[in-house]
């Protein structure tokens, strides 16, 4: 990982974490350099996605151990 | 707080973000410079924007979960949906049913769900969990170091689960929690729950672990009559405890926080005024 040590950041970098977080981060992290920000704002959507991931691949094997009865039921509330 | 100590919270601060982000720890290094308090806030607003990011499968996942019996959420919590989506379910579900699912899984398991459960959403599950229990996940994480992990459950558990919890880790390992406290303010209340045997060991396992900079933290953070009871029984150290506490406190520049422990014994009070020239 590059460490720039750089300049405080008012960039495209620190907008993408505000969007990301839907606020601004906290003074002590608005300063850190274009390079750092950035990677907190890719580690939140690699983290989004990976939890859409698993939770779509947990969906689909919870329901192998749902009671065969329930698995209609279960299959209309989860849609 | 000493640099050393606010050094001590960040990089807490900075294990429980990683985690948070499912990053290895070391690869967020550049934020070791950033204040404990900032990076707490930060994590939170992480937690946050992942929380909302699939609240309507998460939530169809929790409507789903009331129509099986406790067991089968169990069984599907353990082999399907693992400990990270369950820790998230946990805060979706009624608080009594969420302890009827906790009460049939796996104490590592259940262990696993407590590194990632996000304490400030399940508060009630914490507290209503039995006593027994918190015991024996308390045992688990001991077991694993993971004291980080359980610095951010004692604000949320019962006198009584608390006490088991301190019956399951040593003095120095009740230190090296202690210092990873997320709530300070906490750890004289933790302290009063100590039978008193073992509160007379505090500065015995200091000594024996060489873990004088979570013990003056420790003391820091203590009401003036429970220092002193603390203080009281070091009565007066070897000439090898007065080194190592200096070499600490030099260190980590622990000097206003020595002052506590120097009050009772005039010769370390000697040595640190020496050290300091």
């Amino acid at each position: 990982m590059l460490d720039t040590g750089g300049v405080p950041s008012t960039s495209t970098e620190l907008e993408a974490l505000r969007a990301h977080l839907g606020d601004a981060p906290p003074a002590g992290l608005r300063s850190l350099p274009d390079v750092h920000l950035a990677d907190l704002a890719d580690a939140i959507s690699q983290a989004r996605r990976h939890q859409r991931e698993a939770l779509a691949a947990a969906g689909d094997r919870a329901l192998s151990h749902v009671p065969r009865l329930l698995r209609g039921p279960i299959r209309r509330v989860v849609g | 707080m000493s640099g050393a100590t606010e050094a001590v919270q960040a990089r807490a601060e900075i294990l429980k973000l990683a985690r948070a982000l499912n990053r290895d720890a070391g690869t967020l290094h550049y934020l070791e410079g950033v204040a404990a308090d900032d990076l707490r806030a930060f994590r939170h607003q992480v937690i946050e924007a992942l929380w909302s990011a699939d609240g309507a499968a998460m939530g169809k996942l929790a409507a789903a979960s009331k129509l099986l019996p406790a067991g089968v959420n169990a069984t599907i919590s353990e082999r399907a949906l693992g400990p990270v989506i369950t820790a998230q379910l946990a805060a979706r579900l009624d608080p009594a049913r969420a302890i009827d699912v906790a009460a049939k899984l796996s104490t590592p398991f259940l262990a696993d769900v407590a590194v990632a459960l996000d304490p400030r959403r399940t508060s009630a599950v914490i507290a209503g969990m039995p006593p027994h229990r918190i015991g024996e996940i308390t045992a688990e994480l001991v077991r694993r170091g993971e004291y980080v992990t359980m610095g951010q459950f004692v604000g949320h558990l019962s006198d009584e689960a608390i006490r088991a919890a301190l019956g399951a880790m040593d003095n120095a390992e009740l230190l090296q929690i202690g210092f990873v406290l997320e709530d300070k303010a906490r750890l004289d209340r933790l302290l009063a729950l100590l039978p008193p045997g073992r509160l007379d060991g505090i500065i015995t396992a200091a000594v024996e672990q060489d873990l004088w900079l979570e013990a003056l933290d420790l003391l820091a953070h203590l009401s003036a009559a429970r220092r002193r009871r603390i203080i009281a029984t070091a009565r007066s150290f070897q000439e090898e405890t007065l080194d190592r506490i200096v070499a600490a406190v030099i260190e980590h520049e622990l000097w206003e926080e020595a002052q506590l422990i120097a009050e009772a014994d005039p010769g370390l009070q000697v040595r640190l005024g020496l050290a300091r020239r």
